[in-house]
């Protein structure tokens, strides 16, 4: 290709030259591990899919941060708190999830060494789990409906429902990630199945990470 | 709808290869990030003509209260419909308005422009985000009309996909900033518009969250009878004053920490604008373009941590006011080195007087004037002797809302030969700078006083007894807000017809300016760029070259030994490949 080469000139030059911007001007937006790949109109550069998990964990972090702070402000300063007795099957469910994070680092290691028979198994093992889970967390809210606390009943349940209820809202968006994962025919799509894996990994141990926090708040705030 | 539409009609040969969309793709779900730019523009100029007749209304009804406007009389009780009148024209302001057209708008339309990228990050997500704010604005308008108690939920509920759409509009931006640049387009070289809008996509990111869990909390309240804000339960044994204080303030927290800082999401795109604007009619490059980046970071940041001083009555830590009201104040130093960038950029230029510069002078005259009263706001020790309804709305409507709307303008009158091909008529536009913006005086200068004023008052005053001087200036600001608001008139005629009838630029750069945008034909094709990607050589303020026929350069002119080694090598590859 004739066109490379000029490209490849002329980046060596503007490393020379440096242009107007700086003495030294790192280099620009998408060079770095891909370097020219980018180069066709509408080739996706699949780092963008990693920035953007990374910048979407920051926010739900915050979400949850705003969730907490109000936890812990309630809990500071309400004269009527109702401790709350959390139902012992949750410390299961948090063993279920760490055991569905577990799987998936192993299968996506079998996805490194090429092997995608082993991976899918894996990765259908870590997904099984999510959905374990998640049925565990329904099973946890109709013990404590049958204990008789309803969302309605005091501030701490309120804020127990609320806590599982959208942290299995987001797990839930992660379960369909795993199943994309699974499913997509990745000969045609845009991302690669390692990009797509390590994305959705991502954004999984950080829903295992995010409940461990909650159930510590909740655990040691009541 | 054909205004749009456009965009897409000069796109000739240069559009990436593909089957061309059906009506559905081109219309409803066109993910190109110009056409939704421009969508997002034209929400905001429906919202900001609904908001300022809005804002007509409650002044006419705060000087004649017993004048029958047919609008808000079809209604009964009218205390509720006027306090819900004044929430609507707020939301449609800085939800629909100053959230959405400096950032959302000119943002999605130009970032990509402006940094060599052919498209967003994620068009589709892009999609999804302004559809979401069109469900928003139809459920915030719908909250209006039915019964107050569903109203405010409906109302609630629309502010939560409000901020959905926030942050995922945020998250486009970002990733696009980070990971889509050309090549050569350093963070250094970036222009300062880009600059604003990443720094501010960051900043929403960070405070929508924390909005969208209020509303949350609130909907959860109000729909599955939690008891995050209910006072029912623990109101009983305590008493009335304080329990009202800590029941109440977990909601001011919440909604502070995030309404503090959206005035700078309103203002962050605003700098930016303005520093390009001042910059590119000055043929002058920025002055002290680092300091005035950093100084960009530095009202994200301080901005992040001002929200207790609204909170200095509601019993705070007695220390807390003090930290607050610190922080505060320091913000007035990321504000300063801005305003010197500015003046620094003007001084000893040759200053090209056009609308679009006018209105950026105008946001920098408004935002001195609204800054100068955020000082006594932000000392709470003075808070306690100015602080009254007027004083506060005068001084955040000159700072934040008609100083962000004159940014707007600007950015419009600037950008609008790049999005339609033709110009604004100049003549129409400076005779609407000028009534606007001795009208915007008009109306928040003496609210500053009304607002001293009812402070004065013998303790005990009902709000309606105000003395004759006060009488008389309210009926002055209504009256003025009534001149102003019809010299708004001007601007649509002038808008509309320059839209069909306007004079027709074939030049792709009239302004001679030097960001990427300028460097491709006006509306920019699909895809942007045509089939060679940009590369960018030098930084964005490049004005004033000595010894050059121009005095400005565009960011993709390669320098000169470069050029001539480019071509000696095509020539060559030529020749090889004819031999």
């Amino acid at each position: 290709m004739p066109g490379t080469s000029i490209v490849e000139d002329i980046e060596l030059i503007i490393e020379d030259i440096g242009g107007g911007g700086g003495k030294n001007p790192p280099p620009g937006g998408d060079d770095g591990d891909e370097g020219g790949k980018r180069r066709g109109p509408q080739v996706p550069s699949s780092r963008r899919y990693a920035t953007a998990i990374v910048v979407a964990i920051v926010s739900i972090v915050m979400f949850f941060m705003a969730m907490a702070s109000a936890f812990i402000y309630t809990r500071a300063n309400s004269n009527r708190w109702v401790p709350l007795d959390l139902p012992a099957i949750v410390w299961v469910n948090t063993l279920v999830l760490l055991l569905s994070s577990g799987a998936m680092e192993l299968s996506r290691r079998r996805l490194s060494l090429g092997d995608v028979r082993q991976f899918r198994k894996l990765w259908f093992a870590a997904t099984a789990l999510g959905f374990l889970f998640l049925a565990g967390q329904l099973v946890a809210w109709r013990q404590f409906i049958l204990a008789g606390f309803y969302v309605s009943t005091n501030q701490a349940s309120s804020f127990f429902y609320i806590f599982t209820g959208l942290h299995g809202l987001h797990l839930l968006g992660g379960i369909c990630a795993l199943l994309y994962v699974s499913f997509r025919k990745f000969e045609k799509a845009k991302v690669s199945r390692t990009v797509a894996a390590e994305v959705a990994s991502y954004y999984w141990h950080f829903m295992d990470g995010l409940w461990i926090f909650l159930l510590a708040l909740l655990y040691l705030g009541k | 709808m054909a205004l749009w539409m456009v965009t897409y009609d000069s796109s000739g040969g240069a559009a990436p290869e593909a089957p061309h969309p059906g009506f559905l793709a081109r219309t409803l779900f066109n993910t190109g990030h110009k056409v939704i730019g421009l969508r997002y523009l034209w929400l905001a100029l429906g919202s900001v003509l609904l908001g300022m007749f809005l804002s007509l209304l409650m002044r006419i009804h705060l000087v004649w209260p017993g004048a029958q406007i047919p609008f808000l009389w079809g209604f009964g009780s009218p205390p509720e419909r006027y306090a819900a009148l004044t929430l609507f024209h707020g939301s449609l302001m800085v939800f629909l308005v100053l959230t959405a057209a400096p950032q959302a708008g000119f943002g999605n339309y130009f970032l990509p422009l402006q940094i060599g990228a052919r498209e967003m990050a994620f068009p589709a997500l892009n999609l999804f985000s302004f559809w979401a704010t069109v469900a928003s604005l139809g459920g915030m308008t719908a909250a209006f009309f039915v019964h107050p108690g569903t109203g405010l939920t409906l109302w609630t509920a629309s502010v939560a996909l409000f901020c959905l759409a926030a942050l995922l509009t945020a998250l486009n931006f970002t990733v696009t900033t980070l990971d889509l640049r050309a090549k050569g387009m350093t963070l250094p070289r970036m222009p300062l518009t880009v600059w604003a809008w990443f720094i501010n996509a960051i900043l929403s990111m960070l405070i929508f969250s924390i909005l969208l869990a209020a509303c949350v909390f609130l909907l959860s309240d109000r729909l599955l009878a939690s008891r995050f804000f209910s006072p029912l339960t623990f109101l009983s044994n305590q008493p009335a004053g304080l329990a009202q204080s800590t029941l109440l303030s977990l909601w001011q927290r919440l909604f502070w920490f995030f309404a503090q800082a959206e005035v700078y999401v309103a203002m962050l795109p605003c700098f930016g604008i303005v520093s390009h604007l001042l910059s590119t009619f000055s043929r002058k490059p920025v002055w002290v373009e680092r300091a005035a980046v950093l100084a960009l970071c530095g009202v994200g940041l301080f901005g992040f941590c001002v929200w207790g001083l609204h909170m200095f009555s509601s019993g705070l830590n007695p220390w807390s006011p003090l930290v607050f009201s610190l922080l505060a104040s320091s913000l007035g130093l990321p504000a300063c080195v801005l305003v010197l960038s500015w003046f620094g950029t003007l001084w000893n230029a040759k200053i090209q007087l056009n609308t679009a510069m006018l209105f950026a002078l105008g946001f920098v005259s408004l935002f001195l004037a609204g800054g100068v009263s955020g000082l006594f706001l932000a000392r709470n020790d003075l808070v306690a002797a100015s602080i009254s309804d007027d004083f506060v709305t005068g001084h955040f409507h000159l700072v934040m809302g008609v100083a962000a709307t004159f940014a707007i303008l600007g950015a419009l009158f600037f950008w609008f030969p790049k999005m339609f091909a033709r110009r604004l008529n100049e003549t129409l536009g400076k005779l609407h700078f000028w009534l606007t913006f001795a009208g915007v005086f008009c109306v928040f200068m003496p609210m500053h006083w009304l607002g001293l004023m009812a402070h004065w008052r013998p303790s005990g005053g009902d709000a309606i007894e105000i003395t004759p001087l006060g009488a008389s200036l309210r009926t002055f600001v209504t009256f003025a807000t009534i001149l102003t608001v019809a010299a708004q008139a001007l601007f649509l005629l002038n808008f509309v017809w320059s839209l069909w009838r306007g004079e027709k630029t074939d030049n792709p750069n009239p302004w001679r300016a030097t960001t990427l945008e300028w460097s491709v034909p006006s509306p920019p094709p699909v895809g942007n760029f045509g089939v060679v990607e940009p590369i960018v050589y030098r930084g964005t303020y490049e004005f004033s070259g000595a010894g050059r026929a121009e005095d400005f350069v565009l960011q993709t002119a390669a320098p000169a030994p470069l050029e001539r080694a480019l071509q000696r090598k095509q020539a060559a590859e030529r020749s090889t490949k004819e031999t």
